[in-house]
């Protein structure tokens, strides 16, 4: 009993990465599946032919790579231009600060299908080429809001005496922000960073107006998962999830041999 | 005059497996006009097909589209094809913007249904281009049925791709045979484990039917009891839900004991449940047909080209015997029986005169009516 | 450096134009665009006009209030038990990650790679009538006999609340992450007890994500059209269904846009209320 309730806490973070993971423990189980027809909904028997062919299916890595592209290039951007507005919103007063909040939540609000409409609008009114350039242009929009709210979370309870201390020993402005600010609002800045990746990577209807012909993993997926997916698109999905986490390893790994060689 | 001589042209050229023609003279002579409307005679490098999924057959060796390489290796013309049509609604809500302006959607043919309006509404707008009759020679292998629908009468616009049958798909070790409209939507025994579609024609076609009326002369009248029923069966919980393509997980995994199903779905389904069985309804089925069209500023002579070798029987034959739904081409069947009996011989991909007298088809202005379509999606809760 | 000195006040602004440029252009121009659209009548068949029809608002509100308050609801009830799962869960990482913080956070988002729709639809196998989840519930009580969990309105709001948890999550744990833990150190030493260091420590000062986690979890949430029509019946649709409806199916685009911004609207005030009832400090900084 005293063990569980030590433990209590690790134990339920246990259960709420099961219940975040299971859906997805299931798309990687059936990426195992040998379906017979085209379907993939009975488990028929276990095969590593998908994951051999993983490049089986037309279009799908294509798809795959751009969404990939788009997510890492709009986080970026939306992040750097979030990030700044943030800033601005709780250090400085300005007029218009009303405004700028209503400017942040209305793109959250706004259903996506009238947004990617009206943004397709806009696009061919200035006979804009629909294509990698616009699905970008859509994704940086719509991420913004995201990051400005989870930063400014961040930056509300910020305790400046850590800043002004820093400028009393002669930093200035720059160096404090470089040196002193920014390490201590980077987690913000990349859980900020993190949700407009996911955001870019699952976004499905505001893609799917403002692509033109190209097409992003969602929008191949959405076609082909309502009529049967083929188990190439659960081995992409699980390659997606095993690199980022392998990557996250990689750089707890890293982090520890530079921690070690520093220590020396 | 010139045009004559560029197809004889075009034909002897395919004849000694030469492949692309693009001499500048060419174009030139036959004096065609650029953009939209116009006819260019000559050969594009690439044809841009849009399609629904599982339309083309792919080689499981290869991993290419087999029939679209044969049609590279003999006319050089790359096909590039997406299978990017999901719906109609939302493929239509999507190219509307660029066609009511009058712009371009960098497609050469797309495909859409006859049983939902976009398809008429995209000719009746002029937002397509007109086939190019002197490449399609092999219009005349169409099957009668289809030569002249209300919504194109003279094929000016569009050509069929592929039909397929609306019936009632069931469970059998779930529930006895369910072969009515009747039983779906009254028998309390399957209460709460049903569904209709949420297309408009599938379902409410059949539920004309069921009620004794013809499905495509509808008046409001017969379009009253047969949303009737289908509204009194939703708020009663006999429906467990109305659903669009995505009723095939619930029947295979058996939370639908039966439902409103398409006859391309359901082999495929049986793969992952044997038990599921598919028919045409005792009162009567629908049949729907996707349709091709060229877009506005697509390439009306090669996609013409293009549809003319798919209605090659033999051609025809190999492609609907593997994607498994039913081919408008005539004698594909009879050339498929050459190759592969077995598939030449099932209903439901080639469904005898007998079966297709069983089926019906929409009434096109039902489908154009706002206060129906309006009334129906209220019945989908919008 | 001493051009931020000398031009002091125009910090902010140097600061926001960027972001707020890209979304006068990209967004305020479209939505000036559907507001016109929103003014507007017609369909497919009626060509569309500009005719200052405020009528599609007055429908928008007397036709669909019953989705427009259901999706209020969904919402919310969606937003809380994204609260309560997320708030353990991001306090477990913030507190006791250490250096495995970010691979737990990747894990936090990792549902998103595999598409909106395929995850709905695991949880549709998951959650079918013949599947082990109904079954334990049915043998417990909670369902009756011929229970189920699909098609119902308890589906829609769970994959809501599943589909919106990185929204939850990620903000408390940017909050909680920040907290010096010296302070509940202290308030320890001052004779709390770990409950009262939580309540009285802990807790407020993470106030700002859950002010942030809420706003991001329930905005989008509100319009959310999905969930509702793969888990749903008629009986459960939301107003995003509605505009969906409205758009793609009977090209009636200027209902579609004014039912948007009387969403956006029912939303704005809603946030007006939330920021009163808190103390604009929080939400505004």
């Amino acid at each position: 009993m005293r063990f569980v309730r030590r433990h209590l806490l690790t134990l339920y973070a246990i259960l709420a990465f099961a219940y975040l993971l299971v859906p997805i423990g299931l798309v990687i189980l059936f990426s195992f599946n040998n379906p017979t027809g085209r379907y993939n909904y009975t488990w028929r028997g276990f095969t590593l032919d998908h994951w051999r062919n993983w490049d089986g299916v037309p279009g799908l890595r294509e798809a795959m790579t751009l969404s990939l592209e788009i997510a890492l290039l709009a986080s970026i951007v939306a992040t750097v231009l979030g990030t700044l507005i943030a800033l601005a919103l709780v250090r400085y007063g300005f007029r218009g600060r009303g405004g700028t909040n209503l400017l942040i939540f209305l793109p959250m609000a706004t259903p996506e299908i009238v947004l990617g409409a009206s943004l397709l609008t806009l696009f061919l009114n200035l006979k804009v080429f629909l294509g990698f350039s616009t699905i970008l242009i859509a994704h940086i929009m719509f991420c913004i809001s995201y990051v400005v709210v989870t930063v400014k979370a961040r930056l509300v309870g910020f305790d400046r005496s850590l800043e002004e201390a820093a400028m009393d020993l002669g930093a200035n402005e720059w160096v404090t922000f470089r040196k002193v600010t920014l390490p201590l609002i980077a987690p913000a800045i990349l859980a900020g960073a993190l949700l407009s990746f996911a955001l870019s990577i699952d976004d499905f209807v505001i893609t799917y107006f403002n692509a033109g012909s190209e097409v992003t993993f969602p929008l191949f997926v959405w076609g082909a998962a309502r009529v049967g997916a083929p188990p190439q698109v659960n081995v992409m999905g699980t390659l997606i999830f095993v690199v980022a986490l392998g990557l996250m390893v990689l750089n707890v790994l890293l982090q520890r041999t530079r921690e070690g060689r520093a220590a020396t | 005059m010139n045009d004559v001589l560029t197809r004889q042209e075009l034909l002897r050229r395919a004849a000694l497996g030469a492949g692309l023609l693009s001499v500048p003279g060419l174009l030139a002579a036959c004096g065609g006009s650029s953009g939209g409307g116009g006819s260019k005679k000559e050969l594009a490098d690439t044809l841009v097909f849009s399609n629904w999924t599982y339309y083309m057959d792919k080689d499981k060796k290869t991993k290419k589209w087999r029939t679209l390489e044969a049609f590279k290796k003999k006319f050089g013309v790359n096909v590039k094809y997406t299978e990017d049509i999901n719906s109609n609604s939302q493929f239509f809500g999507k190219i509307q913007g660029p066609l009511s302006r009058g712009q371009s959607i960098d497609r050469d043919l797309i495909v859409l249904t006859d049983n939902e309006r976009f398809l008429a509404t995209m000719i009746d707008k002029g937002w397509v281009e007109k086939l190019d009759k002197d490449a399609l020679p092999n219009i005349q292998n169409l099957v009668d049925v289809q030569k002249s629908p209300p919504f194109d009468t003279h094929r000016d616009y569009s050509l069929p791709w592929a039909s397929g049958m609306t019936g009632i798909a069931y469970n059998a070790k779930l529930t006895k045979p369910v072969t009515s409209m009747e039983q779906l939507l009254e028998d309390k025994t399957l209460k709460g484990k049903v569904s209709v579609l949420d297309n408009i024609s599938d379902t409410l076609g059949l539920v004309m039917l069921s009620n004794g009326d013809d499905p495509s002369r509808v008046t409001d009248d017969t379009f009253k009891s047969a949303i009737g029923r289908v509204k009194t069966a939703s708020d009663s919980g006999q429906l467990r839900q109305i659903t669009g393509n995505d009723y095939t997980g619930p029947l295979a995994n058996g939370d639908l004991a039966a439902c409103v199903a398409w006859s391309g779905d359901i082999d495929q389904l049986q793969a992952d449940n044997a038990n599921l069985k598919w028919g045409i309804p005792k009162a009567g089925g629908m049949i729907w047909t996707d349709n091709v069209l060229i877009p506005k500023d697509g390439d009306a002579y090669t996609a013409s080209v293009f549809m003319n070798y798919i209605y090659d029987p033999e051609v025809a034959a190999k492609l609907y015997g593997t994607i498994h739904y039913i081919s408008p081409v005539k004698g594909s069947r009879e050339a498929l029986a050459k190759i592969d009996p077995e598939t030449a011989k099932n209903e439901l991909f080639f469904p005898t005169e007998q079966t297709l007298s069983q089926v019906h088809l929409i009434d096109p202005t039902f489908l154009k009516n706002q206060s129906y379509n309006e009334q129906w999606q209220a019945v989908l809760g919008a | 450096m001493g051009f931020f000195h000398r031009h002091r006040g125009l910090t902010p602004y140097l600061l926001l134009a960027p972001g707020l440029a890209w979304l006068a252009v990209f967004f305020l121009v479209p939505l000036g665009f559907l507001a016109y659209q929103s003014l507007q009548s017609g369909s497919f068949d009626v060509a569309y006009a500009f005719d200052w029809s405020w009528g599609n608002y007055w429908d928008a509100l007397q036709r669909y209030h019953e989705q427009l308050t259901r999706s209020i609801i969904y919402a919310g009830l969606a937003t809380v038990f994204a609260l309560l799962i997320s708030y353990p869960l991001a306090y477990w990482i913030a507190f006791r990650g250490g250096r495995w913080k970010n691979l737990l956070l990747i894990m936090v988002i990792a549902p998103f790679f595999v598409t909106y729709l395929i995850r709905t639809l695991a949880w549709q196998t998951i959650l079918a009538d013949q599947g082990p989840v109904v079954g334990i519930f049915r043998d417990v009580g909670i369902l009756g006999d011929g229970g189920r969990l699909l098609a119902t309105s308890t589906a829609v709001v769970a994959g809501i609340t599943y589909n919106f948890l990185p929204f939850m999550a990620l903000p408390l744990y940017v909050s909680l992450e920040a907290i010096d833990h010296r302070l509940i150190e202290a308030a320890e030493d001052l004779y709390a007890s770990r409950l009262q260091a939580f309540l009285r420590v802990t807790l407020p000062l993470s106030l700002p994500g859950v002010v942030a986690g809420t706003l991001l979890t329930f905005i989008p949430a509100a319009g959310d059209f999905i969930n509702a029509e793969l888990l749903g019946t008629p009986k459960q649709t939301m107003i995003g269904n509605v505009i969906q409806s409205k758009f793609l199916e009977l090209g009636d685009y200027p209902s579609a846009a004014a039912l948007s911004f009387t969403l956006m609207a029912v939303i704005l005030v809603l946030i007006a209320i939330y920021a009163r009832a808190l103390g604009t400090e929080k939400l505004t900084g």
